[in-house]
């Protein structure tokens, strides 16, 4: 099948009947997990995904210890039943590759340097994939860094769009990021400052612009529902303290 | 007092004078690094929900040796950072030797900071009456950022704390609480350590405390 | 090097002074179960999976199916392939790399539950005879460690394959049926520490004890697995009260979560 052979849009609507600017549902639980030091479990769309902080802690091996500031470690990894045909488990050079950027996406924010000779340890298991799990995978550890009360300078907040049928879409879905032109996920602060940017597919100069522009816009969304969920989780303590229930995959 | 749950990069104040803990500034305007309870006063203070504790000459704490080195023993201090006691900080001269006599891996001790430096090697000393090995008692593990609640203004909730329940409680900055007295009263400690714990963030604590020890001992009696 | 996980002779000392007391830190009895939740069809992308939460211990498992080909030695069987990954998500103490010995005799364990209780009719899962037949990947998933995620991981397992729908529209091979399921294997697993036996450990009972024995039954109350793990030693009465216990909780299990 190849992307002539999908009609993207029905009476100016996509497939699952979002405007072209509109994002998928999002739902954010924080502290969904009682062994970690901090963790968020986020669903956007039919992504599922769980991020889990530990640390600031002690770096095994030594001798990737720095002596000035913590390391930051970010591990992507996919569930082998999150996708159709099951994935062998264990790293893959997609999953290194977004782990690198991710990291990346999310190191300029933490102050590494309260914590010398340290490392800050983030595990993202996507649970069940639906086109977008990288961004899903920042959004969430983004929170879970937040309840692990590592100093941050902001939140990071992500986002993707995409190009089908010549329209520029926000927050694509699998057939449209299977069959459409181009998907460019970006992640940054709520300032706009962006610390994520990448880009496949065929984009001209000013369709990336205008991809941009409706990606930040996704983000910024994203964000408040970040800040709505740490909010919420904090007023559940004081309304019903000990009682913080884990809500994973509901 | 003016009171905000934050997360970090929230802009508290245009006026730079005011960051006080857990906030950063920038262009002149004071921002929160921390998720967490902002305490509006002269100075704006951030109050985090969870974190590491990070050792601070002066902190007492409770360690749990975890290896014996020629001359020190590492002690577990509930932190990213293992604390160092030398074996001249022990209160007795000793040998080599014989360290894995008087503490050995497991034993918990009360122990204070003296020293971090810029590469975060902890010293600590047992150099004081107060401190020394945990022999008997139970020791309890809170967050550490909920630590100033139970020690409560200029030590308030503490020390009506001990007398209430009868124990002895040593308090340490990391998160780590030994108690020790009767069986009864240490329950009772417990519980309500564990209640202060649980509800350190919400409004009217003491007077919560106070109730619920009163109840707790009018069952008993 | 692995984490340490230095357990305070303060803290062994107050769990076996409970222990003597006939208490537990949590305030359980010695054979009883933390609160248990089921949830099934949790993952769409898969063929079958549930969740379950024993306590605070989360484990997800997910049920994939595909044709494939048979064993030499089994060519009119299909073949189940059990795996199971210990992120480092779930507990401080697990770490990123292929599975440790650990995670392996998991894996292993929750399969020989699933094979030996013949839960499975691997007969029914031939499609072409030594050419080609059902795999069954079950992939446990450990989302947070507190305590016995073995017997958390083995009731994920059995659930997750009484929800599980054979793919086979997708592979041409007629319409979507559901797998049948024969029998219905519970693992229940006992620590033992200074002469007392506990079910169903946390992680401080599991960092005290030496000794752990799980015991899997089945639906008519025989055994069709068990596994002694630790360095520590059991006395065959040990191994006898602990089957009695083990039979009778693991018919709990099965009568109020699975069989409704």
């Amino acid at each position: 099948m190849d992307e002539t052979d999908i009609s993207f849009f029905k009476d100016g609507l996509r497939l699952d009947g979002r405007k072209a600017d509109q994002l998928r549902p999002v739902k954010i639980e924080v502290g969904v997990l009682a062994r970690a030091d901090g963790s968020c479990y986020i669903e956007m769309g039919g992504n599922k995904v769980i991020a889990a902080v530990y640390g600031p802690r002690e770096v095994h091996p030594r001798h990737l210890q720095e002596a000035t500031r913590a390391i930051v470690r970010y591990r992507y990894n996919m569930a082998s039943f999150s996708v159709e045909d099951r994935k062998r488990p264990g790293p893959d050079r997609r999953s290194q590759e977004l782990s690198k950027v991710s990291r990346e996406a999310l190191e300029p924010v933490i102050l590494t340097s309260f914590f010398p000779r340290s490392v800050i340890d983030v595990f993202v298991e996507v649970l069940q994939a639906d086109a977008g799990t990288r961004t899903a995978g920042i959004n969430a550890a983004s929170v879970a860094l937040a309840d692990a009360g590592i100093p941050m300078k902001s939140m990071i907040s992500s986002c993707a769009a995409g190009k089908v049928a010549d329209t520029i879409i926000l927050d694509p879905m699998k057939e449209e990021d299977n069959f459409g032109q181009a998907d460019l996920p970006i992640a940054m602060t709520p300032n706009g400052d962006i610390t994520l940017l990448q880009m496949d597919g065929g984009l001209t100069p000013d369709e990336f612009q205008r991809a941009v522009d409706m990606a930040m816009k996704g983000a910024r969304d994203i964000y408040e529902l970040q800040r709505d969920a740490l909010v919420r989780k904090y007023s559940q303590m004081v309304e019903q303290p000990g009682r913080e229930e884990v809500h994973v995959c509901d | 007092m003016d009171r905000k749950v934050v997360v970090p990069g929230d802009l508290l104040s245009e006026d730079a004078k005011r960051s006080g803990e857990g906030t950063y500034v920038k262009n002149g305007s004071v921002y929160s690094l921390l998720y967490g309870l902002a305490n509006f006063r002269d100075k704006i203070n951030v109050i985090p929900l969870a974190g590491k504790y990070v050792p601070v000459p002066g902190d007492n704490v409770i360690g749990v040796v975890k290896d014996i080195t020629f001359s020190n023993w590492i002690v577990d201090i509930n932190s990213p950072y293992d604390g160092l006691l030398h074996i001249s900080e022990f209160p007795k001269r000793i040998e080599s030797e014989e360290m894995s006599k008087y503490l050995h891996i497991g034993s918990s001790i009360m122990t204070r900071v003296t020293d971090v430096d810029p590469t975060m090697k902890v010293e600590l000393t047992l150099n004081d009456k107060k401190l020394g090995l945990i022999k008997a008692g139970q020791v309890i593990e809170i967050s550490h950022t909920r630590v100033p609640r139970l020690i409560g203004k200029g030590g308030s909730m503490i020390s009506m704390l001990k007398k209430e329940v009868n124990c002895n409680i040593f308090v340490g900055q990391n998160g780590r609480i030994w108690i020790h007295g009767g069986t009864e009263d240490m329950d009772l400690a417990l519980k309500t350590i564990t209640l202060i714990d649980r509800e350190a963030h919400t409004n009217g604590l003491t007077d919560r405390i106070v109730d619920f020890l009163k109840t707790e001992k009018g069952a008993r009696s | 090097m692995s984490v340490t996980n230095v357990i305070s002779e303060i803290k062994k000392d107050f769990i076996y002074n409970l222990l003597l007391k006939g208490e537990r830190i949590d305030g359980r009895t010695f054979d009883q179960y933390r609160e248990i939740s089921i949830q099934r069809d949790v993952i769409r992308k898969a063929e079958g999976s549930a969740l379950v939460k024993l306590g605070s211990s989360q484990v997800l498992v997910g049920v994939k199916m595909q044709p494939g080909e048979p064993f030499q030695d089994t060519p009119n069987k299909g073949v189940i392939i059990t795996n199971a990954e210990l992120v480092p998500l779930a507990s401080p103490s697990f770490e990123p790399g292929p599975p440790n010995e650990m995670g392996i005799e998991l894996a292993r364990l929750v399969d020989r539950g699933v094979r030996e209780s013949k839960a499975v009719d691997l007969g029914a899962l031939c499609i072409v005879p030594g050419k080609q037949v059902w795999i069954i990947f079950i992939d446990v998933h450990i989302l947070d460690d507190c305590g016995n995620i073995l017997d958390a991981a083995s009731l994920g397992a059995i659930a997750a394959l009484m929800s599980t729908k054979v793919p086979a529209a997708r592979y041409g091979l007629g319409e979507d049926y559901i797998l049948p399921i024969r029998d219905i294997p519970i693992a229940t697993t006992a620590i033992e520490f200074n002469d007392v036996l506990m079910f169903d450990p946390g992680v401080d009972e599991e960092a005290i004890a030496n000794t752990r024995l799980t015991i899997i039954s089945t639906m008519n109350g025989n055994i069709c697995g068990s596994q002694k793990s630790g360095t520590g030693m059991l006395k065959p009465e040990q191994v006898y009260r602990i089957i009695d216990i083990a039979c009778e909780k693991a018919k709990e299990i099965r009568e109020k979560f699975l069989e409704a």
